[in-house]
């Protein structure tokens, strides 16, 4: 019988294996930031260990830095002192760092792909959930605790359950792709299957609706696979894949060599067995905008904010859930999703910031103006995303519509860094977790996909972009 | 292992409200208790005591690959969550730090166990006894590894056979 794509690169990786036991699994590459790699350093420290592969370990610092002018002191002491931490630990232990004045700083999960340190049929961990990045380029790659992530320093594997398969399928093609993007693919998949229906699973994405995405565009889709609770996200590469990676600063000098070896390996066998099935047409999907506090809670642009009790369906705990959103949000069901005002927009995190989610928001924005009362920002991904949109003159077009430009980093995607929001303050986020509190205490996430987020800063609340020129 | 029960009726308990983002510059695991489940509770912290058991619906833990979550349970005293469902890295989390026990419920322990109720918990028998209603539940049994690893006392003091 055939194998998955999940199962081919998990075998290539297996260093042990034995009967009702985890397996071990080799890393091919390890990405490190400073939030969730303190501790797993002093670990290393204090059982007189050294990394094993400082050549296959990245860092880089995007959680908690300031996304403002970079040539100014941190104010903020606790996040100083984790960025100091990390530069401290990257040269105790002899691990390649860029740094927050580096020209390759960025979002872990964007310049994985930019440098060419991401590469197919490789596996790729990282403390941090959004791991499933990756995924899009054909690599095993999934989110690990700072305990792991000491483990992976010490041996350069990992102890790992084989997670389950599931086949989502996404047939059809988008009428309006300007207006109806990856962001509202991913929003729309959650949506149907919930924010546990890949739990203990790892996703491969496949079908007409995701061999037509962009590489920047299926990063977005598998980057969220974690908001449906699986393990990993991943797509089976293909010519567009091996044309991104190609003459990236760290592509592998045998290149040629590999793509032959990829093209002929890294695909699902007809005949292989998956364990989850779901498909799903994308026709007549519509922009998706989250009316709650989970990705899971999300509706089509043009509807109503539901009422708890056809939400639920009859779960009474679904029930109580939506009605503690609906508080939380300052929302009542019934309410058209294009009538909801917002204080705040966000362009940015490691779903939406690259080069290409910059250049379908501004569409949405050229020659007009960010609407009274609203506050509007955009945090390239990295500061080579940054460099790429000002060489083509994105940056202009932002700011002569009243958004801050920013630095880059995850910034109010979490907040952990001064880009808060405020208690009560609404958002037009292009970020993937709609959780209460995520975004700064008290305030109020939709997930939309970037040129939803640029067309409501204009306006002031939700549009239908499908009825806006974007070409 | 016995302890009283705190209750939250709902499902998808997230990290971030777990331990909130801007925290986890918080390298000091006392002062990261007190903010535990500060997004979903305010008064967690004043009302949680050691030995104390959280009780919550499906897909506990989900969201960050964040430690700090488990580990902010923990160092408030909490020595299991009891949950319809996990997500996977908490629960992973939760084990390999030997922060606390991840441990599966079914719908009858769910709806009867209440905020404030005695339970005492035996992974050896896997059963969940209702010390103050006098009622018995089953709980889903941990894997081999996970037991291994549990009785090791976390990933790094567990050998293989």
């Amino acid at each position: 019988m055939g194998k998955t794509l999940f199962e081919k690169i998990w075998d290539l990786h297996v260093v042990v294996e034995r009967e009702n036991e985890p397996s071990l699994l080799y890393v091919d590459r390890h990405l490190v930031h400073e939030v969730t790699s303190p501790q797993a350093f002093d670990g290393l420290r204090m059982n007189h260990r050294k990394v094993r592969r400082t050549d296959l370990t990245i860092a880089t610092m995007d959680h908690n830095v300031p996304t403002n002018d970079r040539s100014l002191p941190i104010l903020d002491q606790t996040s100083a002192i984790q960025i100091q931490t990390l530069e401290r630990n990257c040269k105790e232990f002899g691990i390649q760092l860029f740094d927050i004045n580096s020209p390759n700083q960025g979002i872990v999960h964007v310049i994985g792909p930019q440098l060419g340190i991401t590469l197919p049929g490789s596996t790729i961990v990282c403390g941090d959930s959004h791991t499933s990045t990756h995924g899009a380029f054909g690599a095993l790659a999934f989110g690990i605790g700072t305990s792991d992530v000491e483990h992976v320093l010490a041996s350069q594997t990992i102890w790992m359950e084989k997670p389950k398969s599931f086949e989502i399928k996404i047939n059809g093609k988008r009428k309006n792709p300007h207006a109806v993007t990856a962001k509202d693919i991913i929003l729309s998949i959650i949506k149907n299957i919930g924010t546990d229906g890949g739990t203990g699973t790892v996703i491969e994405y496949s079908g007409q609706g995701i061999e037509d995405l962009s590489m920047e565009q299926r990063m977005t889709v598998c980057n969220m696979s974690i908001e449906a609770g699986a393990r990993a996200g991943l797509i089976a590469p293909d010519e567009k894949t091996f044309d991104y990676l190609r003459n990236r600063k760290y592509t592998p000098k045998n290149y040629d060599e590999l793509v032959s070896y990829w093209r002929d390996n890294l695909y699902t066998d007809s005949d292989a067995k998956t364990d989850k099935k779901f498909e799903m047409s994308i026709d007549n999907i519509a922009p998706q905008v989250s009316w709650g506090t989970n990705p899971g809670m999300t509706c089509d642009v043009t509807d109503l904010i539901p009422f708890p009790d056809d939400y639920s369906k009859g779960d009474q705990n679904q029930k109580k859930a939506a009605e503690k959103s609906l508080e939380y949000m300052g929302l009542k069901p019934g309410i058209s999703i294009t009538d909801i005002k917002i204080d705040r927009v966000f362009i940015g995190s490691c779903t939406n910031a690259r080069l290409e989610d910059l250049l379908e928001a501004s569409k949405a924005i050229k020659g007009k103006k960010v609407a009274d009362g609203v506050r509007a920002m955009v945090v390239p991904g990295s500061q080579m995303v940054k460099k790429q949109a000002e060489e083509i003159g994105l940056d202009k077009i932002f700011i002569n519509a009243n958004f801050e430009w920013r630095e880059a980093g995850c910034s109010m995607c979490l907040g952990m860094n001064p880009d808060i929001l405020s208690p009560g303050e609404r958002c037009a986020s292009t970020s993937n977790r709609n959780f209460e509190g995520r975004q700064g205490t008290g305030g109020r996430t939709h997930l939309v996909s970037p040129v939803m987020a640029a067309a409501a800063a204009i306006e002031g609340h939700f549009v239908d972009v499908r009825e806006l020129d974007l070409d | 292992m016995k302890g009283n029960v705190i209750k939250y009726e709902r499902d998808n308990i997230d990290t971030d409200v777990i331990i909130p983002g801007q925290y986890l510059k918080v390298h000091d695991y006392a002062e990261l208790a007190t903010h535990a489940m500060e997004g979903l509770d305010p008064n967690f912290h004043s009302k949680v005591k050691e030995g104390d058991f959280i009780l919550a619906g499906r897909n506990f833990g989900c969201g960050s690959s964040r430690e700090h979550a488990p580990i902010a349970l923990s160092h408030s005293g909490i020595k299991a969550v009891l949950a319809l469902s996990f997500a996977r890295i908490f629960y992973r989390n939760a084990v390999d730090g030997a922060f606390l026990l991840p441990i599966e419920i079914d719908e009858d322990a769910y709806h009867n166990i209440l905020e404030g109720d005695q339970i005492e918990i035996d992974i050896k028998s896997n059963e969940i006894r209702n010390i103050s209603k006098n009622q018995t539940y089953e709980m889903k049994p941990f894997s081999e590894i996970i037991s291994k690893i549990i009785d090791a006392g976390g990933l790094f003091n567990y050998k293989p056979d």
